[in-house]
């Protein structure tokens, strides 16, 4: 008799256990199914985006629509330089993100090092000043940026496109909060060593700095790249668009040849896309650097 | 040789006085402070002056014009439309980011292998630029050849024209957006809900609490802060509606999904170029702006002291 009572509740013990084992099992598959279902909501437009900017015109305007096609081209990528002057939107690309985004990593780790390391008069208004400055939305003024660029002949110049953008006050911040974290006992070790505020910044500061450097560096690069209002606003002529101003007014609303199009858009996020592969933990970092608060 | 020592000497006396930290970080900070003081502040204020003229583009007829214009926009239908468009438009894309983000970051908060790809794959629309996923998304909500209307009509659902649609086409360039963006979300809630101490979890499973209890009580509570920071992020940002709507829309149908900055740029950068006008239109969204972010900001804060 107490033997099988012994048995029974081992019995309804296991059934219990197996229960919530296959419980756990069947939640896991659900999540993993949903989890997948999102991933191919986002990564679908991209593949076929990819997938089609290879495929012939009449083999994209199609209905219903296919995800992979008989014949492969790439004509596409031949005819939009011809259609568009995507070399020159490349180029210009490159010039104003890339400048803009060395000259603002040098500004900004100034500025942010002054803020985080330093004593002097004024420091606490400063610091407002950059903590207001990164709320101020770009459209609010720039309708008399516009005119003055105008009045300094610097529109559809590389000097004007890089020039205001050339520190972020959310790369002040950014860096400031990098720097605060640093060791105490660093700087006043250097200066008895003798070195100047210049060298300790240079030589000791700024090495030990590459994690945020490289967070900041993918962040500028992207918001800059990817910007539209802005270049759209400073440049006038389409020689000296940017890559989304150029695609932008290039397709307008009215499509007339899908291919060439596509071809322009892969080659517009392509490097980046090839940057994230190889960084995406430096893009991850400045997103939830934007997220902290003090 | 006098002459020499005293230059010498003045010379490291003036490298002495801007090597002093109280000194030098003048020197640290006036790039970046002349250049936000001439390509922000200076604009800025000049928004503001603009708003009482009447300017154009070609500086032709400059007039002040004293709050004419502000008058003008209370009677100006389509700037009014343009600001409920904003504001609809924020509404119905900053719940569906923040909430699309945080249970993202909530689900994948583990560090599986599963998990890390699927953050990786939900980051990748957060480094293509609005204007492509425009392109993007126009053709694959293209009534004619795109995907979406034909997995809609494989349902037996009928095939609207989206963007094409006046009452479809804001909720459409909403749902691209959160498409784009939710990834943001997603990383900074991940980073808030890896910051709360397991031991929390802990206790709260020995009083019994299950998933969702834990979720609701432990992990919502400690992410607040993030959370709030998001949603005003968000509002902040859906308040300057312009890249998705300009490429896939340009404000249309009959100006249906035109935002307040879109309104601004063509009333600036296109006939009849009216910059004063356009200013003042401006100003009024920064005041609707700088209300929303100093009230929540205000908010967030007395939030957090009563929780402490």
């Amino acid at each position: 008799m107490e033997a099988r009572t012994a048995d029974t509740t081992e019995l309804v013990d296991s059934t219990k256990k197996s229960n919530y084992h296959r419980n756990k099992v069947i939640k896991s598959i659900i999540f993993k199914v949903i989890m997948s279902l999102l991933i191919l909501i986002v990564v679908f437009p991209f593949l076929w985006l990819l997938l089609s900017s290879f495929k012939y015109e009449k083999d994209i305007i199609t209905y219903p629509p296919h995800i992979f096609s008989g014949k492969y081209t790439f004509q596409n990528y031949i005819k939009v330089w011809d259609t568009i002057p995507l070399l020159g939107y490349v180029k210009n690309t490159v010039i104003f993100a890339g400048a803009t985004m060395l000259i603002s990593l040098v500004l900004d780790s100034m500025t942010g090092y002054a803020l985080a390391r330093m004593e002097f008069k004024g420091k606490t208004a400063f610091y407002y000043f950059v903590m207001v400055s990164m709320m101020i939305p770009f459209m609010v003024y720039m309708i008399p940026l516009f005119i003055e660029m105008n009045k300094m002949n610097l529109l559809d110049t590389y000097t004007g496109l890089i020039v205001p953008r050339a520190t972020t006050a959310f790369g002040i911040f950014m860096m400031r909060s990098n720097f605060v974290g640093l060791p105490r006992d660093l700087d006043e070790a250097a200066r008895l060593d003798g070195l100047n505020e210049w060298r300790i910044f240079t030589k000791i500061m700024l090495p030990l700095s590459k994690p945020t450097l490289m967070a900041l560096a993918v962040f500028t690069l992207t918001n800059n790249w990817n910007d539209l209002l802005y270049p759209l606003i400073l440049t006038t002529t389409s020689s000296m668009r940017t890559l989304p101003a150029g695609l932008a007014l290039f397709t307008g609303q009215h499509i007339s040849f899908y291919g060439p199009v596509m071809a322009g858009a892969v080659i517009s996020m392509l490097p980046l896309f090839i940057i994230y592969i190889f960084a995406q933990k430096y893009f991850v970092q400045g997103s939830a650097m934007s997220g902290m608060k003090e | 040789m006098e002459e020499i020592d005293t230059s010498v000497s003045k010379k490291r006396s003036f490298f002495r006085f801007w090597n002093q930290p109280k000194h030098a970080a003048y020197l640290f900070m006036a790039p970046s402070i002349i250049i936000l003081l001439f390509f922000m502040v200076i604009p800025l204020i000049g928004t503001l002056g603009l708003s009482f003229f009447n300017i154009n583009i070609f500086f032709t007829g400059t007039k002040f014009v004293g709050l004419d214009n502000f008058v003008q926009f209370f009677h100006d239908q389509r700037a009014i439309n343009s600001m409920w468009h904003t504001v609809y438009f924020t509404l119905l894309e900053t719940p569906t980011q923040v909430i699309v983000g945080t249970v993202a970051a909530a689900a994948l908060s583990r560090t599986t292998l599963f998990n890390r790809f699927s953050r990786s794959v939900f980051y990748v629309p957060v480094i293509c630029s609005l204007t492509t996923s425009g392109i993007i998304f126009s053709m694959l909500l293209d009534p004619n050849i795109g995907w979406i209307p034909y997995v809609l009509h494989q349902f037996g659902m009928s095939t609207p024209q989206f963007f094409r649609d006046a009452s479809l086409a804001m909720p459409s360039i909403a749902a691209m957006t959160v498409w784009k963006n939710f990834g943001v979300t997603m990383t900074i809630m991940l980073t808030a809900i890896q910051a709360i101490s397991p031991s929390l979890y802990e206790s709260a499973e020995m009083d019994g609490a299950n998933k969702q209890q834990q979720f609701f009580h432990v992990t919502i509570p400690q992410i607040i802060p993030s959370l709030g920071f998001c949603v005003m992020t968000n509002l902040i940002g859906s308040m300057q509606v312009f890249d998705q709507i300009y490429v896939t829309t340009a404000g249309g149908p009959e100006f249906k999904t035109e935002s307040a900055v879109q309104y601004i740029y063509s009333r600036g950068f296109s006939a009849p170029y009216q910059l004063g006008y356009a200013s003042a239109v401006a100003t009024i969204l920064f005041v609707i702006i700088a209300i929303l972010s100093v009230s929540s900001n205000l908010y967030m804060s007395h939030k957090e002291k009563q929780m402490r």
